[in-house]
């Protein structure tokens, strides 16, 4: 009679094995877009004008948009000053998750996870102004679809279900530690037991999963914006 | 789509100063640009009707473009729908119909390609807001791709820089290719091709004019200013729109470019050939005719052996001349070395007076009080000189060279962030004027905070299209008294000519 594993262990490795496959689709599918980007021919050159005349200037014009937001900045101070709270909050939340990966911890990441819960809240505080703004002002009513609700909603979800982990569901940092390992090295582990953590994992496989498809991208998307990436016509 | 009479008696349009409107459903979409006649179509190659199979067409060409166009594909992949752009564009300020706010003139096009080609769109329409291709579609798209004059503005304000013009131009070729052209465009095109000139003027009546021209000038001033035609030998070929050629207050822009380079001691010349500037391609979208026309001056330019070309006083003009005429007609290197583009008058009138060849002197336009408003295709389309904002600065040191006052029109206004006149793009057509008249708004709204607070009494511009539009529209927004004049009018009045 062969010797079948156990249920648990099943879906011990279809959790992690869910994660694993989520990753990999983002960084396929998300490569394969910027592939298709590439291939398209740009037949004239459009820039925005006043365009850099020297490919440092372009990488200066792409980096301050990249990082800066400079044209938002332009357009709606709010809009602004609520993205970056959202993005930058976002990014030291994940530079903290790292504590999960680097074992044991190193002392530069120990600084991050001091600010995290700083960073968790300008994370939660700019996805609110920015969801709140949508729903207010007429003009983003009349042009927001369903999705564009739900991207906040669900970035909100794993936002505040991270928040619960910390504060309300403490959850064993050793063992989630290991499940996430696992994952990202094909030697699945259990999932520890803690519902929120269950959804937490959820929501952000969910993430992974639209992110490639879906506007999320766009930070890639100005990488290959025409008026953002070409020089002036005649340099 | 029935064609609206043109609405000349509208009542004046002056809303409270820079506040955003809210949004008033359908209010802009009952003015429709008339559509292109069966002989005008089909002159150009293109259906002259409606086609059968009209959607299976479009979806068609919607999916070759994409795959044509990075822009296009990279700007309908990437909105996020932030709403940045949506107080920008001047038509929503001025009608307050929603599907003028950029993000919404781009989702016109952008719901149907989530529909037919994305797979969320085709299996979840609902969620990301996909939308089949149907006659409230195609009626949405006819009208509200024709109530965008490619300004660019929105663009200046997108965080991924999305240019809703590269949407506009892909969605007003689609449909030219199912056989709704816009009449305006397509029959200005087809003039160029045939005649030469957007006003279908012939060599003959275009020499008559400009002998008229040469002795209107010798009875003002007393100085034998040529305005020559197909002259061989010439060393530069001058090419500027037709406007320039009749039309106040064009033509007096026109006086200047030949007054500055008869100083400068150039010898120059028009084609008969090449007798136009504008391309109204860029305007309707379609590659092939953006070509067509450009090449005219190449072939003009090599006809003629001169050394230099140079574009007169025209806003999308410039942007085709500077920004793509390489591309589409190869490199202009059998011109003199340092002369290889083609230039602007502006650009070439700056240095003779940097140089010293030509001298200004303010005091002849005593009294003149000048605005200058930059038009959108040379402040965002293009470049001019050594600086990459030469567009800005080489305009504004002529007219300051030129006149005792100048005063600058609000920031949010001027340089980059420029308003439209409200007329270009195709739009400049009589059936168009309601939505003109609407789209002035931020720009009158600016002129007259200047015209109270320093009495400004002229505004000067560097195109064809925006000298036409301010000065039909300005009267309905109480600027009547404002009058708008071409740049190388003044430079040409404050020239010391021998
Ligand atoms: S600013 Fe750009 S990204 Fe934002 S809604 Fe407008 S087009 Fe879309
Ligand atoms: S290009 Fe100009 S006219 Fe067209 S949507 Fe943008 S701001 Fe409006």
């Amino acid at each position: 009679m062969p010797d079948y594993p156990s249920l648990p262990v099943v879906s011990d490795a279809l959790i992690g094995g869910l994660l694993s496959a989520a990753v990999a689709w983002l960084l396929l599918a998300t490569l394969w877009r910027m592939i298709q980007w590439a291939l398209t021919p740009s037949p004239l050159p459009i820039v925005l004008a006043p365009a850099p005349r020297t490919r440092a200037g372009v990488l200066g014009r792409l980096l301050l948009e990249l990082f800066v937001f400079r044209s938002l900045a332009r357009a709606s101070m709010i809009t602004w000053l609520a993205s970056l709270a959202f993005h930058y909050g976002l990014l030291l939340v994940l530079v903290v998750h790292l504590r999960f990966l680097i074992v044991p911890l190193p002392l530069w990441l120990l600084l991050f996870v001091r600010v995290s819960t700083w960073a968790a809240s300008f994370l939660v505080l700019g996805l609110a102004v920015l969801l709140i703004r949508r729903v207010l002002i007429d003009r983003l009513r009349y042009i927001s679809t369903p999705s564009d609700y739900l991207h906040l909603l669900l970035l909100l979800g794993i936002a505040l279900s991270g928040a619960g982990l910390k504060y309300l569901w403490p959850v064993d940092l050793f063992a989630t530690s290991q499940f996430l390992r696992g994952a990202l090295s094909f030697n699945w582990q259990p999932l520890p037991d803690n519902a929120g953590l269950w959804l937490h994992l959820a929501l952000v496989i969910l993430l992974l999963l639209i992110f490639p498809v879906s506007k999320l991208l766009h930070g890639f998307g100005i990488l290959f914006s025409p008026t953002f990436n070409q020089r002036d016509p005649n340099r | 789509m029935n064609a609206r009479q043109p609405t000349t008696s509208l009542p004046p349009v002056v809303g409270a100063y820079r506040v955003i409107p809210l949004i008033q459903e359908g209010a802009s979409a009952s003015v429709h640009s008339a559509v292109a006649g069966a002989e005008i179509q089909e002159s150009l190659g293109l259906p002259g009707a409606l086609v059968e199979n009209w959607h299976d067409k479009a979806i068609e060409r919607l999916g070759q473009l994409v795959k044509q166009r990075r822009g296009l594909r990279v700007f309908l992949d990437t909105c996020t729908r932030c709403g940045a752009c949506t107080d920008k564009c001047h038509y929503f300020l001025g009608t307050h119909d929603p599907k003028n706010m950029p993000v919404a003139r781009q989702d016109l096009m952008r719901s149907v390609y989530r529909r037919y080609f994305t797979v969320v769109g085709r299996y979840l329409p609902w969620l990301v807001g996909a939308r089949d291709l149907d006659e409230s579609m195609l009626d949405d798209w006819y009208t509200y791709f024709h109530q965008c004059s490619e300004c660019r503005r929105c663009t200046v304000y997108c965080p991924k820089g999305i240019d809703t013009s590269e949407v506009t131009m892909a969605g007003r070729e689609i449909l030219a290719s199912i056989g709704l052209g816009q009449q305006y465009s397509q029959e200005i095109i087809s003039k160029v091709r045939r005649v030469g000139n957007n006003l279908g003027m012939k060599p003959r009546a275009l020499a008559d004019v400009l002998e008229n021209l040469e002795e209107d000038i010798l009875d003002e001033t007393g100085v034998a200013v040529r305005l020559p035609l197909d002259d061989e030998g010439a060393d530069m070929l001058v090419v500027t729109p037709s406007a320039d050629f009749f039309a106040e207050p064009h033509v007096d822009g026109l006086i200047g470019y030949a007054k500055v380079l008869h100083q400068a001691g150039i010898r120059w010349t028009f084609s008969s050939t090449a007798a136009e500037a504008a391309n109204f391609a860029l305007f309707s979208g379609h590659h092939g005719h953006l070509r067509e026309l450009a090449m005219r001056i190449r072939l003009a330019a090599m006809d003629l052996s001169v050394s230099r070309i140079t574009i007169g006083e025209c806003g999308h003009a410039w942007r085709v001349a500077y920004s793509f005429l390489d591309t589409l007609v190869g490199p202009l290197d059998f011109l003199q070395p340092g002369h290889t583009r083609a230039e602007h008058i502006c650009e070439v009138t700056h240095q003779l007076w940097c140089s010293g060849v030509i001298t200004l002197d303010p005091q002849r336009n005593a009294g003149k009080v000048v605005s200058f408003h930059d038009s959108c295709n040379v402040a965002r389309g293009a470049s001019m000189g050594d600086r990459p904002d030469g567009q800005f600065t080489i305009p504004r040191a002529l007219l300051a060279a030129s006149v005792p006052r100048v005063v600058e029109m609000s920031a949010d206004t001027t340089r980059q962030k420029t308003f439209c006149c409200g007329g270009g793009g195709g739009v400049l057509t009589d059936e168009m004027m309601e939505v003109r008249i609407k789209g002035a708004l931020p720009r009158a709204q600016a002129l007259q905070a200047v015209v109270r607070s320093d009495q400004v009494t002229h505004l000067a511009t560097i195109c064809a299209i925006c000298k036409t539009q301010l000065s039909t529209v300005l009267p309905q927004h109480d600027l009547a008294g404002v009058q708008v004049t071409s740049l190388h009018h003044l430079v040409g009045d404050a020239l010391l000519l021998s």
